[in-house]
């Protein structure tokens, strides 16, 4: 479904993203793992249409939309969350969701409908009505992937959404990617979690200065010599062991 | 070209002066990020601070310095407590329009005090022609150049090499970062700002012998020190004065060529374009990220 | 209290009004009142419901001006005709506006906007050709529905009225429909709404490029009432303060918020007028002092202005109810 072929960000002098290429294929949940400053975001950026990339090409469904803006690859089912949460904060939780939802819907009543359906999905029915910038953390990533998933993507991306999140609300999330996926949306997630990483991916991306440097199920990601090195360090294969 | 003389020294002795007008701005901008729309009106009441001490007490606009720095210092540490203070860390229409306030209202001080009628300072230095590379100048203009071009002087030796001066630089560069130094900024911002009114105070009272004074003056000096920070790279001293430099030339060959008439159209389109093509201003200073670049 | 409450006691009253009172200094109040209502509320679909607040609406608005009286004057054309050309040469003028929205960020698309009404400015009043240069264009009263010469005060409160109203009806659409609620997104968070499918930039510039088309259409029509042209009055800076002033007051991204602001701020304005008009002209300036001061304190601690403070008073009281 999403394929990047060699694709390369530079910002100045420092190449943020350096000819990475690997698939992402519907029915199945792909993580990117890496640390800091690895160019996570930034590749996030260059798929959902934020940044061009500067050499390489981004496919979605076989078609480029390497230049594409990023509203045109939203309508065309591709959407994406941001790592600092962006709500729209003036307005009801309900309204948020429902902006997501008239990318699809023509008219304001289907598209209440339909946000009142994705809130009551991500358990936000009792806030529905509050102002956006009243919620906690924790509250406000689900916003971001209600609002997200509004827009009827078939390939949703998610950066570090389980960043902040407290252990109840963790599971809580990671039940909801369970059941997106069990729903047929493609999923890809930029994750730090490590254990709700290992438990929902099928296949893990490790990126580091820019560069892809293993690609694999969790299981042989975990143990891979370079990936320890680079990121995940000994304690990680001991506990895992 | 016999004009040259003229335009190169009419250039140099404009130049300095929208140079102590924008290293005030530039301080304020640079280390507070606000875009202070009331900028100008400081200077009109620094012409008006002239004009009334000329006509009531006879005082020559340049003695009166020695009392336009401390009470425009004065003043700046008041409106920063007063208005300022809550702006900084506010939404940008809470800083636009705070500002146009205080504009406003300063506008109208000045209007419902002293009415809309405009106003000349002659001193009789304005009477006394000087010659520079055989041009005619008047001795108002060559004592306000002297005296911006000290104070612009003075200014970046405080920023170079004073203990105060390198806190501002760092607080320009990074308020957050400063403050977890244990920089009060707050402090830093209220020194800024009264520096910077005593600067374009300053220099409405060296400029009020060569300009008409009236409430709205400040409006062509706020555009114009606008398009002269722009121009030079937000927030950068050093480009400050060389856009300044180039408002200045871009003004006076303008006038010659095209009259005093469309000199003002001509910065206005300069501003919009510098704005457009190149935010970072011509130098590329950092500050491009606040206009969206 | 149904959400257009507010709307049907301003405009009803207006529309009673001149059944009941006859005085042309007060018929006259209210035609400035609605006037001014309606320019603040084209300010508003740029300023308040797209959040691009612009700081030079007088070109548009001296645009419509202009259109109208040269097209009397010059070429004997229906100010109505005045009117659609003017609307059409602000549409272009506010594209230029939108394009530059969407390369400046707050004070510089602001600080942008100034200079492009004072080049209006200067330009209008120099082109002697064309404009008559400073000393301004006086608009011919022509009795006549076509040449909008209408001599009674009470023709004009129906004439504004309409205005007033079609400029509401624009913003409560703005609040209501599928395009108001995705401009809204790019009012709150532009890439959020980027990333949501909605075009931020093409949105923004139509915003923008439709508030200066109406605040054009509201300028002709001012010229029409008011007889004459200024291009110093027109293009200032400070009737692009007052624009937003009024709306900022009375409630910016509310529909009625920009009328209620006209209706403080041109009442002030009108009684201070009337009070001073013996003494010496400074003293006006004190109304203007009064908003100056006004403007800072309502844009530090009522942001949503009185409508927006008193429709949470409401609320919270179980009055008022949320369409």
């Amino acid at each position: 479904m999403l394929e990047l072929d060699a694709v390369t960000k530079r910002f100045g002098g420092l190449t943020a993203v350096g000819k990475v290429s690997f698939r992402a294929t519907e029915g199945e949940i792909l993580g990117i793992i890496g640390p800091n400053g690895a160019g996570k975001t930034t590749l996030f950026n260059v798929i959902s249409g934020f940044y061009a990339p500067d050499e390489g090409r981004v496919l979605l469904d076989g078609r480029d939309v390497s230049k594409l803006p990023a509203h045109q690859i939203c309508a065309l089912g591709l959407c994406r969350t941001f790592q600092l949460v962006k709500p729209f904060g003036n307005l009801s939780v309900e309204d948020n969701v429902m902006i997501g939802a008239l990318t699809r819907l023509p008219s304001v009543a289907a598209a209440r409908e339909e946000a009142r359906r994705m809130v009551a999905l991500c358990r936000l029915e009792a806030l529905a009505g509050a102002p956006a910038r009243s919620l906690p953390i924790g509250l406000r990533k689900r916003l971001e992937v209600a609002r997200a998933l509004a827009t009827k993507p078939r390939l949703l991306l998610l950066d570090e959404v389980m960043a902040g999140l407290n252990a109840t609300e963790l599971g809580e999330m990671v039940a909801l990617i369970q059941r997106l996926h069990a729903e047929g949306l493609g999923l890809i997630i930029i994750e730090h979690i490590m254990a709700a990483m290992m438990r929902l991916a099928h296949r893990i991306v490790v990126l580091h200065h820019g560069e892809k440097i293993a690609e694999g199920p969790p299981e042989s990601i975990a143990r891979d010599p370079r990936v320890v090195d680079a990121y995940l360090g000994e304690e990680f294969v001991l506990a895992d062991a | 070209m016999t004009a040259l003389p003229q335009l190169l020294v009419s250039t140099v002795l404009l130049g300095g002066i929208y140079a102590l007008i924008a290293v005030g701005l530039t301080l304020i901008f640079g280390i507070m990020r606000v875009v202070n729309f009331a900028h100008g009106e400081f200077l009109m009441l620094g012409m008006y601070l002239a004009f009334w001490s000329f006509t009531l007490w006879g005082l020559d606009p340049y003695f009166l310095l020695v009392v336009a720095v401390p009470l425009f210092f004065a003043i700046g540490l008041g409106i920063y407590a007063l208005v300022m203070r809550g702006v900084i860390h506010a939404s940008h229409n809470v800083q636009i329009f705070t500002t146009v306030g205080l504009s406003t209202a300063l506008q109208n001080v000045a209007l419902v005090f002293w009415t809309g009628d405009f106003r000349f300072v002659r001193p009789w230095e304005s009477s006394i022609v000087v010659r520079i590379l055989g041009a005619a100048f008047n001795l108002s203009q060559v004592i306000a150049f002297a005296v911006a071009l000290l104070f612009t002087l003075a200014l970046f030796a405080f920023m170079k090499w004073t203990h105060a001066g390198r806190v501002m630089r760092a607080t320009a560069q990074d308020g957050e970062a400063a403050t977890l130094m244990g920089i009060d900024t707050d402090r830093v911002y209220r020194l800024a700002f009264a520096m910077g009114i005593a600067c374009v105070g300053v220099a409405g009272v060296l400029v009020s012998p060569l300009y008409s004074v009236y409430p709205t003056a400040g409006l062509q000096f706020v555009l114009l020190a606008y398009v002269v920070v722009v121009l030079g790279g937000l927030g950068d001293m050093v480009g400050a004065l060389l856009g300044a430099l180039i408002v200045a030339a871009v003004e006076v060959i303008g006038s010659y060529v095209f009259g005093s008439a469309w000199k003002e159209v001509i910065y206005f389109v300069l501003f919009i374009a510098v704005l457009v093509f190149r935010p970072a201003g011509l130098f590329g200073q950092r500050g491009a990220e606040a206009l969206g670049a | 209290m149904r959400p257009h409450a507010l709307a049907l006691a301003i405009f009803g009253i207006s529309a009673l009004t001149p059944l009941v009172i006859r005085d042309g200094f007060f018929l006259d109040s209210l035609i400035l009142i609605l006037m001014w209502g309606a320019i603040s509320g084209a300010w508003n679909v740029a300023g308040g419901y797209a959040g691009q607040a612009s700081l030079g609406h007088s070109a548009f608005f001296g645009i419509g001006a202009y259109s109208a009286a040269l097209m009397a004057t010059r070429w004997n054309a229906s100010p109505w005709l005045g009117m659609l050309v003017g609307a059409v040469v602000a549409t272009g003028a506010g594209l230029i506006i939108g394009y530059l929205s969407n390369r400046l960020k707050g004070p510089y698309f602001a600080l942008a906007t100034i200079a492009f009404s004072q080049v209006l400015l200067i330009v209008a009043s120099r082109w002697r050709g064309f404009t008559a240069g400073s000393e301004g264009v006086p608009v011919p009263f022509r009795p006549g529905f076509w040449t909008l010469g209408f001599a009674s005060k009470v023709t004009w409160v129906y004439l504004v009225l309409c205005l007033a109203l079609a400029v509401y009806l624009v913003q409560v659409y703005l609040e209501r429909s599928r395009i108001g609620y995705r401009l809204a997104g790019v009012r709150e968070d532009e890439d959020a709404a980027e990333a949501l499918g909605i075009p931020s930039r093409r949105l923004k510039v139509m915003a923008v490029a439709a508030s200066a088309a109406l605040t054009s259409v509201c300028g002709a029509l001012w010229a029409q009432y008011v007889g004459f042209v200024d291009p110093f009055y027109v293009f200032s800076v400070d009737l692009s303060i007052r624009f937003a002033l009024n709306a900022i007051i009375g409630g910016i991204g509310t529909a009625m918020g920009p009328f209620v602001g006209s209706i403080l701020i041109t009442s002030l304005e009108t009684f201070l007028r009337a009070s001073f008009s013996d003494v010496r002209g400074g003293l006006i300036g004190i109304y203007l002092i009064i908003y100056g001061c006004l403007l800072i304190v309502v844009v530090r601690f009522i942001p949503q202005g009185l409508v927006g403070w008193f429709g949470q008073r409401f609320r919270a009281m179980g009055l008022y109810a949320r369409a």
